[in-house]
This record gives structure tokens, C-alpha cells and sequence, in this order.
């Protein structure tokens, strides 16, 4: 949505993300795609070269795409072990609207359990 | 091997996403680059909610908690000489430990700062610009907040942004 506004106001505009599931559903003029965690689109900490990588590649795409909803993905292996990653961008306490979830599920288990059921 | 956007989700949360119904706005925008990029201005746009401590109040945290369904729609200016130990992060749904090590994993400040001075980009913007991504409703930042940032960055001759959404 960003990207639309900012685009259509006269700026030529290139989104780096990990999502671009969103990309294609909403329409983006430039995209580049990032197998990274959330948090990292630009690479991981003090890693100068791989954040470079990313930023040429939004470059390159800015003088090569030649329509809008381009999306260009990259092949950049990211460092650490998956499961690792995969726990690591998460926030140390659960987000409030999580927090309200998990504490709903817990609510609904012990109603359900207080009918007598599993 | 293709970018698998819901690889790093919990499942449930990959579930609702997928579920989410979200409008395409077709024609899709689309403004040509006018000048090469060795004359252009380029402006970072980030929603990964961080802020200059001192310069501006960081995103309201304790607004999401008391309405978990409400993000803060506000955005931060980032002026592109701001150091590290002046970074604030904010983001509930983020481990910001990685962005306060090193912001440019999310607003690459130092890294256009260098492709200026070595001639690649025309120059960074005195200004760059963190929105905070968690938004259940982005009418504020379509009707509002967006356009003003936007007119913000054509007060400073940008030409192009590198928006990173967290």
C-alpha cells in the first residue's frame, strides 16, 4: 500500500521483502524476494556485503524492470539453521493480539474441559 | 528454489494470512525512472517501527496493548546521518535485538551513505522514514499518513524509495 501511494505520487519506488505472496496479490511496481526472517530484509547484522547484494539487486531492478508487478527473487542462503531463524526474529513475549489468542484458546480448553470434554 | 513467503510464520498465523482477503489495485502505479541512477535521490522507507531516541517519541506500545487489534499508524523521521546508538525499536511482533545491532537489516542508512559517496546513487535524502507494520486497518496510512510523508520526500527532490516492510 506504501509502495502504491508513493508510486502513483511520482516516486519510483522498489520493495525489498520476505513476503511476496503480497506482492503479486496486491500489485507492486518493483519487487525484490527474500527467503530472510522478518525483521532482516536487508540481510543479517554487520553483514555488509550481503546487504549490498540485496541493494544491487534493488538497483538492477530499477533499471531493468520495464512494467509494473515485476517481482525479481534472489538465491541468498541465509546463515543460520532454519529451526534457529525461525524461532529467532520472533519477539521475546508474545504480541498482544497473540497474547489475547493463546489466552482465548486456554479459556475455550478449560470450558471444554470443565463440560467433560477432552 | 522459490521465496516461500510463509516459511518463518507459525502455522496458524500462515493460515490466517492466507485466509486474509485483500483488495488489488489495478492499474498497478508505475512511474518510469527519469534520470539515471547515478543523478537520483533515493529515500528509505521502513515499517519496522524504530525512531531517533530524542528526536521524536517512539510508537505507542502500550495503545496496542490496551486495543491488541490497533496498531500505531504514526511514522518517524530518520534524518540519514542518524548513529546507531541513537536507535529506538518498537515493533511488538519483532525481536528487534538484530535491528538495534545494525539498522541497516531494515533501513540500509550506512549503505546508501556509501553507494553516494562512491558515485553509484545521486545522493541519500536527508530524511528517511520508519512506519510501524502492524495495521489491521491502513485507512489512516492510506488517507493520511502515507501522503504526508510522501509530500514530505518531494520537499527533499526525491526521486525513488526502497521501502522495507518488517
Amino acid at each position: 500500500m506504501l509502495a502504491h501511494t508513493f508510486e502513483a505520487a511520482g516516486f519510483s519506488t522498489v520493495l525489498v521483502t520476505n513476503m511476496p505472496y503480497w506482492a503479486e496479490k496486491m500489485g507492486v511496481p518493483r519487487t525484490i524476494a527474500v527467503q530472510f526472517p522478518y525483521g532482516h530484509q536487508l540481510g543479517m547484522p554487520g553483514d555488509r556485503e550481503m546487504q549490498m547484494t540485496v541493494i544491487r539487486a534493488a538497483l538492477s531492478l530499477l533499471e531493468d524492470a520495464s512494467e509494473p508487478g515485476t517481482i525479481r527473487e534472489l538465491d541468498i542462503q541465509w546463515p543460520q539453521p532454519f529451526d534457529e531463524a525461525k524461532k529467532d526474529w520472533q519477539p521475546l513475549e508474545p504480541s498482544p493480539i497473540v497474547a489475547r489468542m493463546l489466552e482465548q484458546r486456554r479459556k475455550a480448553a478449560e470450558q471444554a474441559r470443565g463440560r467433560g470434554g477432552p | 528454489m522459490p521465496v516461500d513467503s510463509f516459511t518463518y510464520l507459525p502455522g496458524s498465523i500462515a493460515n490466517y494470512y492466507r485466509a486474509m482477503q485483500t483488495q488489488r489495485i489495478d492499474p498497478i502505479p508505475w512511474t518510469p525512472l527519469s534520470k539515471p541512477l547515478t543523478e537520483s535521490r533515493f529515500a528509505l522507507v521502513t515499517t519496522a517501527g524504530i525512531n531517533v531516541q530524542g528526536l521524536e517519541p517512539g510508537f505507542d506500545q502500550d495503545g496496542e496493548r490496551s486495543n491488541p487489534t490497533w496498531g500505531d499508524p504514526t511514522f518517524r523521521r530518520i534524518p540519514r546521518d542518524t548513529t546507531q546508538d541513537r536507535i529506538g525499536a518498537w515493533h511488538l511482533h519483532l525481536n528487534n535485538r538484530d535491528i538495534l545491532a545494525d539498522v541497516n537489516v531494515v533501513l540500509p542508512l550506512n549503505r546508501f551513505a556509501e553507494l553516494e559517496a562512491d558515485g553509484v546513487i545521486g545522493s541519500l535524502a536527508p530524511t528517511c522514514y520508519s512506519f510501524m507494520g502492524y495495521q489491521m486497518d491502513l485507512g489512516e496510512w492510506r488517507e493520511k499518513y502515507a501522503p504526508e510523508v510522501a509530500g514530505l520526500m518531494k520537499d527533499e527532490a526525491v526521486d525513488i524509495v526502497l521501502l522495507t516492510p518488517a
